[in-house]
């Protein structure tokens, strides 16, 4: 009797759920980068508290994951914005297209600086990306000068560079499916694999091969894949003097107790470096919107709004409290501008 | 067949074309006579099968459990008020036999039962007979003793509500207390209805067991080895009790103890290997066997 | 000769009699070992979770001294009113010596983002407040808290710790007017996730995982009992069934993110229901755990010793009869737990629920099976991620909630089996 009605409730449910699931959708449906995820859902937050409008649902499903879902359509069932830690890319835009998302609204949020930081027990390491390129590439030049590739031999700092202190390299860091990983190889390992000379010549002659030199981390237990969670990683920087960890910019800051950022090609990783471009390693954080859902869901201009209002991404705004470096004056006048007047994305 | 030639000669080659009761008859009469018993190889069941006025026949019962051939043509009559033995070694098949006869073999997966068994003259295993009420008709008394988790009362209780044999709650209880005061148990437990059928002792739950039998009120009782789990004064008192209920019950009883069968029943059968070897009356068969296999089971050279 | 021969055996029946005592107290010890060290790992564990997570039970206020002036407070719009404006003026008013951008920031730093939200809600709820001066306990910042409860050592130098030696002064000076106190920090059980870890509460996950635990009990249950009922006592024994049989098998230990992505495809984008929302987790946790219920029941229905079966039958019972009044009672306790177990892994999944969007920022409390939400493991896994030193505490203080649910859950199975527990 009892599970009779157990099953004739459970069947109500159901019916009942798939009958509202077409209808309309009261809250902003938000996907993408992990690494927006934490300055989008301060804004969120803040947008849910001082408007009547109900909390974005922001699901961290990484860049790409997010475009995916994003690129699907048109419709209550498929999310307003994705927030990417890079630009879409022309085979996302034709995808977006396809699927009859035809208006997005681009806007770039800020930087995030990528820094190599690691315990304040142990002086801070002062590295040139060529140095990390050296260290962590998992096939480097030959020393004798000849243009061919060995396997990385190195295994002290002192190696690779007889300025740094003789200790071994021991490097935490993120795995290939992160963001994070991807911005790391292409602004550091490319950075300082381009300093050597027939490695940069090689990239108009054969694109791939320069890719793969300079995009393959050593797998020989130097680069020690850490997890997606940089909490973890700034404990195991504490534990371990010796070791260095690559993460975001927001970990530092918060953190800043105990650990310190290396100095990269002369400069330190502070707020004020990124923010002006001075310190080398940074990428411009997005988020896209689709247009057809504004008006469709309640609260998106607004949440747009809030997003690029001063008191969120500028100078002195609640974003940079997080870590989010801001962009200059004029730029954010220009995305403020864009976000105004829906500016459409066009590749 | 040249085996058979020999012993019991012409008279039975001649009976060859005769039914399968003539030639029954006709070779027992032959046998008493002769004072010849039939031999070792002989397979065919001898003495008497049949009885006037029966509750049950069996015709031409065989029982395959997959390839084996579990029970091979067996035929036999269980008369009104009477008690049947069943006797035979291990693994003869005589058990296998008691349980076609409320069809509890159904339920045995690869088990295939053939030939004709009825109930007041109507095929058992008919288009029209339905099984659930079959069993209440031919109630079952297993082995060991397996009370329903339940209360003493619930337990008689259970077969009457199922069928609907009670109107209402008196009648139900007249039942319970009727049923357990044929089974010898109602003095024992009037006071303790509501406790646990399980915390009886073994000899009061086969007592128990019978009860719940009795609660439906069947036409014939089959019991599956009932004393085989009980010590010998519980077995006394189950024995007894059998003697009581044939009065109003055709029962069947498989049981591996001779004395028992001899104590007990009327007629006794004899199971060797899948066969139905020999059936008489119990004294009968036990003074004066006919059938070499039951001679040399009941003077104990084997079993 | 033979009494010797029998003297010789009795002999080394006797050597070897010491060898065998002594191989049975060998295996004793190793039992006991192996008992020893699982628990000192459980002590560990719970040691380590409830000494970080404790202090997550308590939360640092401070008493603001607000005036409500007509001026700011519009009483015909007063949802758009300034009121982290009012906070940071009443802050200014205790520390009129503050000067400089830099160290104002900080001083408007003591309090949380919240404590504007808070005065928000409670102008909006009663207006007749404005023009009167209010003294409220707002939550102080996560900064704040970690200080006062001791996570900051004062005893680095300045650079090395979040709490700057001004930021110490204030507080200090907050202490001896017993304007700053802890109290128990209801907020984290009343409170949806934020991104504040003092704002950040475990309500919205628990809610979440009630309702998605709720579906999946009320479909893998009654499902999965029935599928075991019915291939273990009336499903004929043939090639199909063999087949069903390893195929269940096989899918008890099928990756749960498998599941996950089944979902996906047949929930949401067939049959389009919403992301994120309970109903979805509840059904694609009962995928999972069908298959964790069926073999524990079917374990459970073997175990029911088939005397039952043929009394019941012996008395005339039909077979579902049988089966309903005589064999699943006995197999319920058996079932109950297989149950239990599937539920308790359904309540520590993440995997699955992630291709469904339920590993998500939400903010609000969901109140229906149809809002978007999230579960306690999801959360503590956001948390854990989170950069903000304030949510390690909170980190091990959900762990321990989702203990205190793991520990309800299965207290309440076992008193359910205890009921229906019978001898038999």
């Amino acid at each position: 009797m009892l599970k009779k009605t157990a099953a004739l409730a459970a069947a109500a449910i159901i019916a009942v759920s798939a009958g509202t699931a077409s209808a309309a959708r009261d809250y902003i449906n938000i996907v993408g980068s992990s690494t927006v995820y934490p300055f989008a859902t301060v804004v969120a937050e803040q947008f849910g508290k001082t408007t009547h409008f109900k909390t974005p649902k922001i699901e961290s499903t990484g860049s790409g994951g997010g475009m995916k879902l994003f690129c699907a359509g048109v419709g209550v069932e498929h999310p307003d914005i994705t927030n990417a830690s890079r630009r879409i890319k022309k085979s996302e835009f034709d995808k977006c297209q396809g699927n009859g998302v035809t208006d997005i609204l681009e806007v770039k949020i800020g930087y995030d600086g990528i820094v190599l930081a690691n315990s304040k027990k142990s002086s801070p390491m002062k590295l040139s990306r060529k140095d990390i390129f050296l260290a962590l590439a998992k096939d480097i030049p030959d020393p004798s000068g000849a243009e061919k590739l060995i396997p990385n031999p190195h295994q002290t700092w002192h190696d690779v560079n007889p300025a740094l202190p003789n200790i071994k390299i021991e490097v935490l860091g993120p795995p290939p499916t992160s963001g994070t990983r991807d911005a790391f190889v292409e602004l550091v390992m490319e950075g300082g694999g381009k300093k050597i000379g027939w490695i940069k010549a090689m990239k108009k002659k054969d694109k791939k091969a320069y890719k793969r030199i300079c995009h393959t981390v050593r797998e020989d237990g130097a680069y020690i894949e850490a997890g997606e969670n940089d909490n973890l990683i700034v404990q195991k920087l504490n534990a371990n003097p010796n070791a260095i960890g690559i993460f975001g910019f927001s970990f530092l800051d918060q953190n800043s107790d105990v650990i310190q950022g290396s100095i990269v090609d002369g400069v330190e990783p502070t707020f004020e470096a990124i923010a002006d471009g001075q310190y080398p390693v940074s990428r411009p954080l997005y988020f896209y919107a689709k247009k057809a859902h504004i008006g469709m869901v309640p609260g998106l201009s607004e949440y747009l709004n809030e997003f690029s209002s001063e008191k969120a991404w500028g100078e002195e705004g609640y974003l940079t409290d997080r870590g989010m470096i801001p962009m200059p004056d004029s730029e954010r006048k220009q995305m403020r501008n864009d976000v105004k007047t829906l500016r459409n994305l066009e590749m | 067949m040249e085996s058979i030639m020999d012993i019991e000669g012409a008279t039975l080659a001649d009976n060859i074309s005769m039914t399968l009761e003539q030639q029954a008859m006709a070779s027992d009469q032959e046998a008493i006579k002769k004072k010849t018993i039939v031999s070792r190889e002989d397979r065919r069941t001898v003495g008497e099968i049949y009885t006037e006025d029966p509750r049950m026949t069996c015709r031409n019962v065989n029982v395959h459990y997959g390839d084996n051939h579990a029970i091979i043509d067996a035929n036999i009559d269980i008369g009104r008020n009477e008690v049947l033995a069943m006797i035979g070694p291990s693994g003869c098949g005589k058990s296998t036999f008691l349980r076609c006869l409320n069809r509890m073999n159904d339920t045995v997966e690869g088990c295939r039962v053939t030939g004709e068994i009825t109930l007041d003259g109507q095929d058992i295993h008919g288009k029209n007979i339905d099984v659930v009420p079959l069993r209440a008709q031919i109630g079952m008394v297993f082995q060991k003793p397996n009370p329903f988790p339940k209360s003493i009362f619930d337990n008689v209780a259970y077969g009457p509500k199922i069928h609907g044999l009670a109107s209402n709650k008196s009648d139900l209880e007249e039942i319970v207390e009727t049923s357990l005061q044929k089974a010898g148990l109602w003095e024992e437990v009037k006071d303790r209805l509501n406790l646990p059928g399980t915390g009886l002792s073994g000899g009061q739950q086969q007592r128990l067991c019978i009860a719940r039998a009795i609660a439906v009120s069947p036409e014939v009782i089959l019991m599956d080895e009932p004393c085989s789990a009980l010590d010998p004064i519980a077995t006394a008192r189950i024995e007894e009790l059998i003697a009581e209920l044939r009065k109003q019950y055709s029962i069947v009883i498989v049981t591996h103890s001779m004395q028992q069968a001899a104590r007990v029943s009327g007629r006794t059968a004899y199971f060797h290997l899948g066969d139905l070897i020999e059936v008489g009356e119990t004294e009968r068969v036990f003074t004066n066997p006919r059938h070499q296999l039951t001679e040399d089971y009941i003077t104990g050279r084997f079993g | 000769m033979q009494k010797n021969n029998s003297v010789i055996g009795q002999e080394r029946i006797q050597k070897k009699l010491k060898q065998r005592y002594r191989a049975e107290k060998r295996f004793r010890r190793l039992g006991l070992f192996a008992v020893i060290t699982a628990l000192s790992f459980l002590a560990i564990l719970l040691i380590s979770i409830s000494s970080k997570g404790y202090t997550a039970f308590q939360q640092t206020y401070i008493k603001l001294e607000i005036p409500l002036s007509h001026e700011i407070l519009d009483v015909k719009n007063l949802a758009n009113a300034d009121y982290p404006g009012l906070v940071k003026a009443s802050l200014r008013q205790m520390f009129p010596d503050v000067k400089g951008r830099r160290d104002k920031r900080k001083l408007y730093g003591l309090v949380s983002t919240g404590a504007a939200f808070e005065l928000q809600d409670r102008i909006i709820e009663d207006p007749t407040l404005i023009g009167e001066k209010i003294s409220m306990w707002v939550p102080a910042s996560s900064d704040v808290d970690m200080f006062m409860k001791g996570q900051i050592p004062k005893n680095v130098s300045e650079n090395e710790r979040r709490i700057k030696d001004n930021e110490i002064e204030w507080i200090d000076w907050l202490q001896q007017e017993e304007r700053i106190e802890k109290r128990f920090n209801t907020v984290f059980f009343t409170a949806g996730d934020s991104r504040d870890p003092e704002l950040s509460g475990i309500r919205g996950a628990l809610s979440g995982s009630i309702f998605t635990l709720f579906i999946t009990l009320l479909l893998s249950f009654p499902i999965g009992a029935a599928t075991a009922v019915y291939l273990e006592e009336f499903a004929p024994k043939n090639k199909w069934t063999d087949l069903i049989e390893v195929n269940i098998n096989n899918l008890a230990a099928v990756p749960s993110i498998v599941f996950g992505l089944l979902g996906l495809a047949v929930f949401i984008n067939f049959f389009g229901l919403p992301r994120s929302v309970p109903l979805v987790g509840g059904l694609v946790l009962t995928l999972m755990t069908l298959p964790t219920i069926i073999i524990a029941g079917r374990a459970a229905l073997k175990a029911v010793p088939p005397s039952i079966r043929e009394a019941a039958l012996g008395v005339g019972a039909s077979p579902m009869q049988t089966v309903l009044h005589h064999v699943l009672p006995l197999a319920m306790p058996g079932m109950l737990t297989g149950t239990i177990i599937g539920m308790a892994q359904a309540l520590g999944e993440t995997a699955p629920l992630l291709m469904i969007g339920m590993v998500a920022f939400i903010v609000d409390v969901p109140g229906s099976f149809t809002d978007p939400s999230t579960v306690l493991p999801v959360q503590i896994f956001l948390w854990a991620d989170s950069p903000e030193r304030g949510f390690m505490e909170r980190t091990s203080a959900a762990i321990m909630v989702l203990l205190v649910f793991l520990i309800t859950m299965n207290a309440v199975a076992i008193f359910l089996r205890k009921r229906f527990e019978r001898r038999w």
